[in-house]
């Protein structure tokens, strides 16, 4: 699918454009047919579970692998035949690679010193960089001696000290414990906004893909599945790849009675009809998906069209899931924020009242 | 330590002395056939010289003398022995020479292997000790066929022209290094390889990534961090080459000696056993001198990287 960006403003803004990229390794496709704009100065995530080709995107930013066909522009020049070397784009990788005979500043100027850049410039950005990542007055140190988040840091500053035109990062928070992985999201957000640095991200963890993008691009299968903000990822997902993989999803299977604009009449097995948004057109009679998330289910009186069984009732802390069948025996989860009072919540074995809002239900493109 | 009970005391006394009578095989192995024939070679090189060969049981310096120093026949003035020094100076500088010519066919060979997928891998390292199935006299006359006059280089040459006569090969400064070099490549392929295969090749994509040459990629990352492996390696071929016998005997005739056949000289037709038992000390003695210093720069190196 194509960008859905404003191709006009975006050729102002674009710091890397890939047009009609492919990748075939022998025989084997790993992505074809890829259209992306990334803008200037954005936190750009490439999401998608292993294998879908988003590590040989960043491989072919990066210089390590060349298109098969297409091109890859970095503000208006191809890039796509040019070294690793040549191009002012520079990667941290997922398992740092930082040299280990090298001492943490020396690790930093490496880049700067292959550039030839003079001494007491290069002991001028290292010590910015150390402050960059908090790790100033260690640069002596071996980067053996360091722990797995401070290596993290010094390959970040390593990446950063040339000052390249965009960063790429494969999936460096992999490694970390949870802890350590919230405080460097928020770290890596900060360092892109004081940088002013194109992030290029790489992750198949939706949570962390939609924690820190400004714009997400979905792949699956060496295709894009979707481009858009978090926001339109997370509400708006397009088919239904997307909305399975991007954070927890009810599935529900219907008829369209008929179509109102961007509002479908969908009859479900259950015999009940609920209204869903639907921007793409739906002839009446066709059997469709429907996507509601579970927090945008709600409990409702008896007196609701549709009910629930409640087969199941989890308890979170922050909030209860409830796994309730529905008539025509789809499973539905719904999950209901805790409130303060400990007001008694209807228990298993129940049959209640269920809401979906019509304007988060949407019908998906198949 | 003081938390220690008397039974975990008694215990680990009596591991360690199962561990000496572990290792008593290996001991045994060593004390004989390593450092008693050496001490036995030590112990001839102070005997007077027998007017037949072997060895007189009396005290004498003699030998010791003769590595460095002649005595003239008829009127008994000291000079320089220039024969053995010449030797000894050949040797170091045909071995040092193979060391060189092993590096640097071997430093690609180990990197190609190193860099395959596993399966590869296992098949190259087979191909790579091929040669050791076959003895080392039978690999140094094949070598010998090769490059003798008749053999498949002169003809190859002369069937393409370069030249109408046969080109002397053999028994040559030439010969003997071609001999060396193929029969010591594995001893540095070998090692070269075991520390490339540890070697995280990802290191490489990221000094490319953060702008090294090709060039600088190899001095600056490639090489610092498979060291280790290179010196083994050179040591490992160094050190055979400088007491090689057979090679030189079959590939540099009787002119070219190298200080392995000076050493069967005197045990030979020089009958001069103190004098080759020194010798062979003094080879033993520079090679040890050379290992030290070797290991002394590889710590100090270590240090500053």
């Amino acid at each position: 699918m194509r960008d859905s960006s404003d191709m006009g403003e975006s050729k102002v803004l674009s710091a890397v454009t890939l047009a009609g990229v492919a990748k075939f390794f022998g025989t084997f496709k790993a992505i074809e047919g890829i259209d992306l704009t990334i803008r200037q100065n954005e936190f750009f995530t490439l999401l998608g579970p292993s294998g879908c080709g988003k590590t040989t995107i960043l491989r072919m930013l990066a210089g390590f692998e060349t298109p098969s066909s297409g091109e890859i522009l970095l503000d208006g020049r191809d890039i796509s035949r040019l070294g690793p070397n040549q191009r002012p784009v520079n990667t941290v990788f997922q398992n740092y690679a930082l040299f280990p005979h090298l001492s943490v500043a020396q690790n930093i100027g490496f880049a700067l010193k292959m550039l030839g850049r003079p001494r007491p410039e290069i002991r001028d950005t290292v010590e910015d960089m150390l402050a960059l990542v908090q790790l100033s007055g260690r640069g002596d140190q071996l980067v053996t001696q360091l722990s797995g988040g401070q290596q993290q840091r010094v390959a970040l500053a390593r990446a950063l000290a040339p000052r390249p035109k965009v960063l790429l990062l494969d999936e460096p928070l992999s490694a970390l414990d949870q802890k350590l992985r919230k405080t460097m999201q928020i770290e890596l957000k900060r360092m892109q906004r004081e940088t002013g640095i194109t992030f290029v991200f790489v992750t198949h963890d939706q949570e962390e893909a939609l924690t820190m993008s400004d714009r997400i691009a979905v792949l699956s299968n060496g295709a894009l599945r979707q481009v858009g903000s978090p926001h339109e990822i997370y509400n708006h997902p397009v088919d239904r790849f997307v909305a399975d993989f991007i954070g927890e999803t009810n599935l529900l299977t219907g008829k369209v009675i008929r179509q109102d604009g961007d509002c479908a009449h969908v009859v479900l097995p259950g015999g009940v009809t609920i209204e869903a948004q639907c921007p793409h057109a739906v002839s009446a009679g066709s059997e469709v998906t429907l996507a509601v998330r579970p927090e945008h289910c709600t409990l409702a009186g008896p007196e609701a069209p549709l009910s629930g069984f409640i087969e199941q009732v989890v308890y979170f802390g922050t909030d209860t899931h409830f796994h309730l069948r529905l008539p025509g025996g789809a499973p539905l989860v719904l999950r209901r924020q805790n409130a303060a009072d400990g007001r008694a919540l209807p228990q298993q074995g129940e049959t209640v009242g269920v809401a979906l809002a019509p304007s988060a239900t949407r019908v998906l493109r198949d | 330590m003081q938390s220690l009970t008397d039974l975990e005391v008694s215990l680990r006394r009596a591991d360690v002395r199962r561990r000496w009578w572990l290792s008593l095989p290996a001991m045994l192995v060593v004390i004989l056939g390593g450092v008693g024939p050496l001490l036995i070679v030590v112990v001839y090189s102070f005997l007077e010289a027998g007017p037949y060969g072997d060895v007189v049981w009396k005290f004498s310096g003699e030998g010791w003398f003769n590595v460095l120093f002649e005595r003239d026949i008829f009127d008994d003035t000291v000079s320089i022995a220039d024969a053995h020094l010449t030797i000894l100076w050949r040797s170091v500088k045909l071995s040092g020479i193979t060391t060189l010519l092993c590096l640097i066919v071997g430093f690609p060979t180990a990197y190609y292997m190193a860099s395959r997928g596993p399966k590869a891998r296992g098949l190259l390292l087979l191909l790579i000790t091929v040669p050791f199935w076959t003895n080392l006299l039978i690999r140094t006359f094949a070598i010998q066929q090769l490059l003798r006059a008749e053999g498949l280089v002169n003809v190859v040459l002369m069937k393409l022209r370069l030249t109408d006569t046969p080109v002397q090969l053999l028994y040559s400064d030439f010969a003997i290094l071609t001999g060396m070099t193929y029969v010591y490549l594995p001893l540095m392929v070998l090692p070269l390889y075991s520390t490339m295969e540890k070697f995280d090749f990802r290191l490489m994509e990221a000094a490319y990534d953060l702008y090294a040459s090709r060039r600088k990629a190899l001095t600056g990352v490639l090489i610092p961090l498979v060291k280790p492996g290179m010196i083994a390696g050179c040591t490992l071929v160094f050190i055979p080459c400088l007491g090689s016998y057979v090679i030189p005997r079959v590939l540099g005739g009787g002119t070219n000696l190298m200080i392995g056949n000076l050493i069967e000289l005197q045990f030979g037709a020089g009958r001069n056993w103190p004098l080759g038992a020194a010798l062979s000390i003094a080879l033993v003695a520079l090679v040890m001198i050379g290992l030290v210093i070797f290991q002394k720069n590889d710590r100090s190196g270590g240090d500053n990287a």
